[in-house]
């Protein structure tokens, strides 16, 4: 059992601004869709750092990503 | 390497790993990739072991993104963080051993040149602030004076982080270390200036905060070694375990230490600025080409 992120697409796309992607250290791990202009989490990928929170709710304010617990078999 | 080695042969692609086949359609050989792309394309460092919230991890990945020419480049690392996630690319990479790593890249240089006189093949040393200031000095030294044609890349985590927490010649003074608990007791070493005055003709110092920023001094440090000589980059990445930063403030850390010690500095000579410009010129002119 480990914490990782989860983006809350619903207020994300409201936003369209992808800093996150941009500062995430793990590769392809915080991915963006054109489709719905939102980040998404790999969720096999993220080691639970919480930059990207530390960018969306401490940097910009926008509170739309949260960690997560994950149980086996998720 | 070279585009045609990238390629799946026709009838092989369903026996190919996934992640390979994701690297080659979707990938960035072939291609300039905007940095600021990150997260919409298969990027070439695969998933590593380096630690959670490890902002070296991080400034990899940006430097394999700003990679100008993946396919014809070869990466050197040697022991210490770095190579932990260096290794894990889609882009040969040479591990020299503990501090050689200068030594090596530039006979690899030189023999590149000789057998593809015709292309141009991009050599780029990352190593820590311990395999390039302190135990390969001597070799990164020389390989400054006697002007070889390639990038070398400091990732500066201040201290030995791979073996407990050793204080380094670039810890800042004073600084109290799991294994040096006495504090140490001498400056940081200047590694910009000594470049400088060691005759490279590119040398920046930047923290990574801004990835546009890195992608820009990766891309100048490389297109500038190509034509005239040595460049050197000078990162901070921090070792959030070593220096006990909480994962969620690395960032807020690297923005801090960018406005203290690690402000952005970049210098070059006369003759490679006329170059740089002339090539940006001609990208932004491309770009805007392709817009329309």
């Amino acid at each position: 059992m480990y914490f990782v992120a989860e983006v809350n697409e619903k207020e994300c796309a409201k936003y369209n601004c992808k800093q996150c992607v941009l500062f995430c250290p793990e590769p392809n791990c915080l991915n963006y869709k054109e489709s719905g202009h939102t980040a998404w989490v790999w969720y096999d990928r993220c080691k639970g750092c919480e930059i990207c929170v530390y960018v969306c709710s401490d940097l910009l304010k926008r509170h739309c990503i949260e960690m997560v617990m994950v149980k086996s078999g998720d | 390497m070279g585009l045609e080695y990238v390629r799946i042969s026709p009838g092989f692609e369903r026996y190919m790993p996934r992640d390979y086949v994701d690297l080659v359609k979707f990938g960035q050989f072939g291609k300039q990739v905007d940095v600021m792309q990150l997260g919409q394309f298969k990027e070439l460092v695969e998933e590593h072991p380096m630690c959670a919230g490890c902002y070296m991890a991080y400034f990899i990945r940006v430097f394999y993104a700003a990679l100008p020419n993946p396919e014809d480049t070869i990466v050197l690392g040697t022991a210490g963080c770095a190579r932990l996630a260096l290794s894990q690319a889609a882009v040969p990479f040479i591990y020299g051993n503990y501090g050689d790593t200068n030594a090596v890249a530039s006979g690899l240089k030189r023999a590149l040149t000789i057998r593809f006189p015709d292309k141009v093949k991009d050599v780029v040393v990352i190593a820590g602030d311990g395999g390039l200031m302190d135990i390969g000095f001597g070799m990164t030294m020389h390989s400054w004076f006697r002007g070889e044609k390639f990038t070398t890349i400091m990732v500066d985590n201040e201290v030995y982080g791979n073996t407990g927490g050793q204080e380094s010649g670039m810890s800042p003074k004073g600084v109290q270390l799991k294994m040096a608990p006495l504090g140490k007791k001498f400056d940081k070493i200047n590694a910009v200036e000594l470049a400088q005055v060691a005759g490279c003709v590119y040398v920046a110092r930047i923290s990574p905060t801004n990835p546009k920023r890195i992608a820009k001094v990766i891309r100048r440090a490389i297109y500038a070694a190509r034509e005239f000589g040595p460049t050197f980059i000078h990162a901070y990445t921090s070792c959030n375990i070593e220096y006990s930063i909480p994962t969620r403030e690395v960032l807020k850390d690297a923005r801090e230490r960018e406005k203290k010690d690690f402000k952005f500095y970049e210098w070059m000579t006369d003759e490679v600025k006329e170059y740089l410009e002339e090539i940006e010129r001609k990208e932004k002119e491309k770009a805007k080409q392709e817009v329309k």
